[in-house]
């Protein structure tokens, strides 16, 4: 039991904390919608009413679509682009996606392989990409999620504020659904950027996504 | 993978719409007895704030009259959330979902351009 939990410990945690957070989400967005109810006259929620709204949905939801966009992109861009010095990158001279020697695929693979990699067919191309696309798909998904529950909250409050409601192409070429999309968007570009560069310089000892505190700044694709 | 989260979303589509469809009956029927019942049902109807608001003038059943005018049939209805919007021959209607059910939140309502409506009873 104590081995299996040390073993899964970064899943299990993280998976911990989402759920902790979402509920203080919860809490706290019911409080603020609340206090926006009674501004304008309105009854509050409960906690249930309030989870099942559009309001918490795409508060949520545009959240998700913007992590998974961030490591949709960073998982296929750093194939191809990488940063000299820094744990994020692989070697320079590796751009690309690599040969199947390196990548242990075909006749390269070992005895512990997935058995898909060592198909040189559809289910090896497949399999060779199959964490970028699940993360992409993922991201669409989120991101039209977040389409629709912000259509659905906008329009409430449009209603509230007495005027029409729009259709859901006019929001996506609305101020309300790019407003939500960009701003975090930038914030995920600024952490991806700043965590590639800063590792160059910087060291958090034990981490993997450090390199070695003795390694030297022009170490690229180290990780210890 | 991508089927069962391609049918979520589709299902969180239709959870809208079948949730705005299952109000869209009391909705219509809140904005049509407002707007053709005498003045101690339409008072009845309408929201806390929207009664204040227009009690500031008078006794509501005295002023719910002159203030409001009837409609008739309905045109078209709009349900998004705890909010709706009720076109009628005659006027618009914005009501909002309380715990006694859907209420008048302003009548007389007219549309004001990209601004909001010009309603001639209204809360905050």
């Amino acid at each position: 039991m104590r081995r299996t939990l040390r073993d899964n410990g970064i899943g299990l945690v993280f998976g911990g904390l989402f759920l902790l957070m979402l509920v203080g989400q919860a809490f706290s967005g019911q409080a603020q919608y609340n206090d926006q109810q009674l501004a304008s006259g309105g009854e509050p929620v409960s906690i249930g009413q309030y989870v099942t709204s559009s309001s918490f949905a795409v508060d949520v939801v545009e959240n998700w679509q913007s992590e998974y966009l961030q490591f949709f992109l960073y998982i296929f861009l750093t194939v191809w682009l990488v940063q000299r010095g820094s744990p994020e990158s692989k070697d320079i001279e590796k751009v690309g996606t690599e040969t199947d020697e390196e990548q242990k695929v075909g006749e390269h693979a070992r005895e512990d392989s997935p058995a898909w990699a060592r198909y040189q067919d559809w289910r090896g191309a497949l399999f060779s990409r199959s964490l970028g696309i699940v993360m992409g798909t993922i991201f669409v998904l989120s991101w039209l999620a977040q389409s629709v529950a912000g259509w659905a909250a906008y329009n409430s409050e449009q209603l509230g504020d007495r005027e029409d409601p729009i259709t859901w192409l006019a929001y996506l070429g609305g101020a309300d659904f790019w407003n939500r999309t960009l701003q975090n968007w930038q914030s995920e570009m600024l952490a991806v950027g700043s965590m590639a560069v800063l590792g160059i310089y910087l060291r958090q000892r034990g981490s993997p996504e450090s390199k070695p505190v003795g390694s030297a700044h022009a170490d690229t694709g180290e990780s210890g | 993978m991508r089927a069962i989260r391609t049918c979520m979303v589709g299902a969180a589509i239709a959870m809208l719409a079948g949730c705005a469809a299952a109000e869209r009956p009391d909705v219509e029927r809140v904005a049509t007895e407002f707007s053709t019942g005498d003045p101690t049902v339409r008072c009845a109807l309408l929201a806390p704030a929207a009664l204040a608001a227009l009690e500031r003038e008078g006794p509501c059943a005295a002023t719910v009259g002159t203030a409001v005018p009837s409609a008739g049939e309905v045109l078209q209805t709009a349900v998004w959330g705890d909010e709706a919007q009720v076109r009628l021959s005659g006027d618009t209607l914005f009501l909002t979902r309380t715990s006694a059910g859907w209420k008048v939140v302003a009548a007389g309502c007219t549309p004001n351009g990209d601004l909001p409506y010009e309603c001639r009873v209204e809360g905050p």
